[in-house]
Order: structure tokens, then sequence, then C-alpha cells
């Protein structure tokens, strides 16, 4: 096919259009409220394989993690540096944040044991969310 | 001067000032001391100047325990006692070690750490220790260590012996000693309380082949090791029917011993260098080695033992492993060292035919140790811990008379070693609280293996063999008082870790070397 202007013009007509709906859209669903937990950016960071899934359920039934997605979150905001990574778009800083916040766990006695690892509870928090919400 | 009760013309009698009993680093130290002040010593050894069978048999008994122990085999019943084969590292005992402690009624000693504070820097040239660097604080100048929050999780540094071998060391110190008349192959078979008194008179030591001999003395010290102290001891019923010392049924009672254990695993993130941990090194000459323990605030509030857990890295390397490390491969360390030396090793035979045994072992190890020369291992990451830890002192665990009798007609001794369940749960908290400290310094995770209902077999023994004849200021708890002098005889004395009143997380020898100094200026100023 020949390269000719309407080709041209075209391509960038429905380049353009495609950038102002993804654009609009983003803005406008920054007005949508999300019926997620909003967390659920720190789940990323939570290896998705069968040990953490494992520590999960232990967490659970050890009454260690609360049993649903809404309670799970609750608890992982009490802690500041959970909530700023909670916040935080970027995910390299978020993940520091999270690293924080599980030392700033140990150094408040906030500390778990599941099968042997010795865990910050929001880690074994995070690892019962990962369970909840793959299961959802 | 060194003579053999076996030679003809034995006397019948020997006098001194001193009578010490064993030439391990209690007794010996103890008689080179003492006739460094001018005194006379009798020291008699139940040995000869090498490892002999028919002498070691002696120290055979019944072993009941579910952890691994040994009665016999662990100690040296010859000059130089077990120093012969102990692997030499040193640390004095906590502070905390003497004080007692909430929730363990038999924790805490008549003494406080800084009694012995003194003794502790004599001893390091007993040992060859070097300075001491216990609490040398410049570790920075020597690597990196783990930035762990003081108040959780301390640094602390155990110094390596050589090990020193006393029969090498002082032998010949021994044999030109003028003050020091040491007999071999004497064997204490009884203690002779004066009539009506509470006085030693005189003890009886016998040859195997039947010599018999009286030593006369102002005080007697036996420093023939936890087992064989309380044999002695408890076999001495001629004139007291529970045995010597054993008014209150203490004697032998609250065996300890350090439960060995490899154990949790620690995952350090990557960049975190803990090579310090790792492997020893030299300040000032002295040998050192890291470990972490517990802040003494946290061991006192959580009721726990000591403990001081080494890292011990895990490689994915089997370059790197040490699994060959067995029987065989102690044995040919020991014929490769004394040949090296220019000198045939002791137990030659048995040496070699462990090498024999394990021929596929001593060749793998022989391989790693060539290969590890050219292939510098990775950063390690993961790591486990190493320790031998304490354990709370039990009364129940003991050493008392077996029915059956040695060839010198003394009874032989049933060693009934009890591991708690509490004791490895109180480990595995430790572990739990250092994983806690490693977390909080955001340096990585730990994973605990003690399970929640541990077995005992889990535990082998550190060949620590402790606290038969404790020290404490109450007759009812212990043997002997403050000065290890028998509570109920006034000039009869125990030497060694038979005394210590609770284990500790450090190896005993260094506090035994301190105790004998100490014991040693107190003879000198009173016998």
């Amino acid at each position: 096919m020949a390269l000719t202007r309407r080709l041209l013009l075209g391509s960038a007509g429905v380049a353009a259009l495609g950038a102002a709906i993804y654009g609009g859209s983003r803005a406008a669903c920054s007005f949508v409220p999300r019926n997620h937990p909003d967390f659920f950016s720190l789940l990323d960071i939570v290896p998705d394989d069968a040990a953490a899934r494992r520590l999960g359920r232990l967490a659970i039934e050890a009454g260690l993690a609360p049993d649903g997605l809404s309670a799970l979150g609750e608890k992982l905001a009490e802690g500041p540096l959970v909530r700023a990574a909670i916040a935080e778009p970027c995910p390299t800083t978020r993940a520091e944040l999270l690293r924080d916040g599980c030392a700033a766990d140990f150094a408040q006695n906030r500390f778990v044991t599941l099968d042997g690892w010795v865990l910050s509870e929001t880690e074994a928090t995070l690892c019962a969310a990962k369970l909840l919400a793959g299961a959802a | 001067m060194i003579s053999d009760l076996r030679a003809a013309g034995a006397p019948a009698d020997i006098a001194g000032d001193v009578c010490v009993v064993g030439t391990g680093p209690a007794g010996l130290t103890l008689a080179i001391e003492l006739a460094g002040k001018g005194r006379r010593v009798v020291l008699l050894e139940a040995g000869g100047e090498g490892y002999e069978a028919d002498t070691q048999e002696l120290c055979k008994g019944a072993v009941k325990s579910g952890g691994h122990i040994d009665i016999a085999d662990s100690r040296l019943r010859q000059f130089g006692g077990t120093s012969g084969h102990w692997t030499g590292l040193c640390a004095p005992l906590d502070p905390v070690d003497f004080e007692p402690r909430s929730g363990s009624p038999h924790h805490g000693w008549p003494i406080r750490r800084a009694d012995l504070d003194p003794f502790y820097l004599r001893a390091q040239s007993y040992l060859d220790l070097g300075p001491s660097r216990y609490g040398w604080t410049d570790l920075v100048s020597v690597g990196a260590p783990l930035p762990l929050d003081p108040a959780r999780v301390e640094t602390v540094i155990h110094q390596q012996s050589p090990p020193t071998r006393y029969a090498e060391k002082f032998l010949e110190t021994a044999r030109a000693a003028a003050k020091i008349d040491c007999w071999l192959h004497a064997n204490l078979v009884d203690l002779t309380l004066a009539d009506g008194s509470d006085r030693v008179e005189n003890v009886t030591v016998a040859t195997l082949d039947g010599v018999r001999t009286r030593v006369t003395a102002k005080a007697f010290v036996i420093a023939c090791g936890a087992i064989e102290n309380a044999r002695i001891l408890l076999n001495a019923r001629s004139q007291r029917p529970a045995g010597i010392g054993n008014e209150h049924g203490v004697v032998g009672r609250y065996f300890t011993d350090h439960m060995t254990i490899l154990t949790s695993l620690v995952l350090l993130n990557e960049g975190v260098d803990a090579k310090i941990y790792c492997e020893p090194f030299s300040v000032d000459g002295a040998n050192l080695e890291l470990a972490l323990r517990l802040h003494p605030d946290v061991i006192k509030r959580e009721g726990l033992n000591n403990n001081h857990a080494f890292l011990n890295a895990r490689y994915d390397d089997a370059l790197y492993s040490d699994d060959f490390r067995n029987y065989g491969w102690t044995s040919f360390a020991a014929m490769l060292k004394a040949f090296s030396h220019g000198r045939a090793p002791d137990r030659l035979a048995e040496r070699y035919c462990d090498v024999m045994d394990d021929v596929g072992g001593v060749t793998t190890g022989v391989y790693r140790h060539v290969m590890r020369r050219f292939r510098p291992p990775d950063q390690p990451r993961a790591f486990a811990f190493r320790q031998d830890a304490e354990q709370a002192p039990n009364p129940d665990s003991r050493v008392t008379l077996a029915e059956e009798k040695d060839r010198l007609g003394l009874n032989r001794a049933t060693l009934d070693w009890r591991i708690a369940a509490d004791d490895f749960l109180k480990l595995r908290r430790t572990h739990e609280l250092i994983g806690a400290a490693i977390g909080a310094a955001g340096l990585g995770r730990i994973r605990l293996e003690i399970p929640e209902k541990p077995e005992p077999g889990l535990a082998y023994s550190g060949y620590h063999h402790m606290g038969t004849t404790r020290m404490h200021a109450d007759p009812t708890k212990g043997v002997v008082d403050a000065d290890c002098r028998v509570h109920s005889v006034k000039n009869l004395y125990m030497a060694g870790s038979s005394v210590f009143t609770t284990g500790g997380a450090s190896h005993p020898t260094l506090t035994i070397v301190a105790l004998a100094i100490r014991l040693a200026d107190h003879l000198a100023a009173t016998a």
C-alpha cells in the first residue's frame, strides 16, 4: 500500500483520538468510586507462589490475620508506612516503604511465627490477602 | 617431679601441703599455681603420660538419656586430662549467667562475674589465648558488624586456643617442678575422714595391679571431671553412708551439658555482609570468633536460658559443605597434625581404622580442602545457627552409682542426662527474638527449625559435663560453697566444671582454669 497524505493524516487522527479517549477515560475514572481494597497495589510485591499462599492460609487459620479482604485492608492501613506504601504510585518507592513498614513491625514486636518463619504482621497479612484475592 | 606408682619401691605414704587429684586443666593449673606459691603439691593422675585402654576403661558407665551423650570416651584419663582432645573455643561466662533468673529457680551462683574477672585474665596464658579481647569493640576495623539493635541482640566474642594440650605444654613443667610430686597410675579409691571430725585425713590411691598408697595433706582437691568427681564422692561411703558431701542428696544432681545443635535458617538480604561472623580473624595475636546473643535484659525479662549463636554459612556449592566431618576425618586430621610435627599420633591403630572405615569421607574432605583454595565461595546469604545452648539446671538430671563395679572395686556411674522440652522451647524463642531483631534491622528473615513439640534426640552433648558438685550458698542446693569447698568437709575442695552452678553459653575450659587459679590463691592463703 502506498504511503499517501491521506493515510498519514488518518493515522495521526486515530492516534490522537485514542489518546484523547484514554486520557479522558483516566480523568473520568478518577471520580468513580472503586469497590476493591486499595492495598491491592501491594499484592504485586507478594510472591505468587504456593509458599506465600500456605503462609496466608496459616495466618488466617491461626487467627493472626482477618478472614476477609476489607478487614485485611483495614489492618494493613493501621501502620503509617504501609498506608504511605498503599498510596505510593512508584513501585520502587512502594516496595521500600513496605520494607520499612515490616522493619517497624519487628521493632515494635509486631511479629508472628508461621510455619517456622518469623514474619512481620504486615507480611503475614499480605500473604493472607494474596490468598483471598487469588480466590476471589 | 613425676613418678609412677606402678614402679618398684613406690612409697606406702606420700605427704604434701595440698593433694590434687587429676591433671586436667583444673588440677594441673591448680598444682602449678600452688607450687609457684611455695606449697608442696601431691598431684595424682589415674592414667599415664598417654592414652591407656585399661585405665580409660574405668570411666565406662551406663547412660540413660533421650539426647546423644557419652560418659567415657569424651573424657581422657591420662596426664593432661580431657585437654588432650578439646576443641579450644573459649569465652568467659556472661555476667547474667551468675545472676538469679525469674522463672528458673535453680539459676544463680553465690559469686558474681566480677569475682572471676581477674582470674579470667590470668587463665588466658594457660590456654595460649593471647591477650583478652572478649570486650573488644572495634569490629568495624575488620569488617561489617550486623547493625542490630544492641538493646535486643549483641555480638559476643569468643577466642580460640590452639587448642592447648596440657600434656604437651606442662609435662616438662611438672617434671621439673621441685614442689610438685606427681604420681601416675594413682587412682583415687577412698577418702578417709579423721575420726569424729569433718576433715579428710588421707586419701587412698591404687594402681590397677594392686599397689596401694596413702596420701596425707592439709587440703585435698578433687579435679577429675564432673562425672568422676561425683562418682568419687558417692563411692566414699565407709564413713558417710550416702557418700562424702552428700548429706542432702545433692551430689551428682543438676548434671548439665550444652545442647549442641545446628538449627534454624537465617536468610540475609542481598548485599548484607556477614563475613566476619563466618570466619575467625586475628586481633593483636588473639584469634576471635563472633556470635550473636540476646541482651541480658531480654534474657531476664523473658526468663530464657543463655545462648551464643554462631552463624554457619550454608552454601549451595557442595564444595563448601563440611558433611564429610566424621570420626574418620577427625582421626585423619589428628594423624596428619602429629606426623607434621614429627611424631606418631597417640591411638594410632584406632585412628588408622577410623580413617579406613570412612575412606570416602576422608577423600571427599581432602578434595574439598584442596579445591577451596582455587575456588573461593560466593558471599553466603543463608546460614544456620550453631550453638552450645544452655539448659536450665535440673536436679533430676544426674549421676548416680550403678550396681556394677570397676576393677578397683568402685561402683561405676550411671548418667541420666535430662533435656526438658522447655530447654528447646527457650532456645526456639531465643532464635525467634534474634530473627525479629534481624527483621527490625531490615537485614533478612529467619525460619525456626526447632519444632513446637521437640524431641530430646535433637540435642547432642557438647561433651561439657557440668554441675554435679555445684556451687551454692545453701548446702541443700549445692555441694560446694563459694570457695569450692565441700560444705560438710573442712578441707575438701572440688575443682573443674562439676562446681558450675549453671552452664551458661560459653565452653567451660576457660572458666575451669579461672576457678582453679582462684582456688589456688585461696588454698595458698589458708592451707
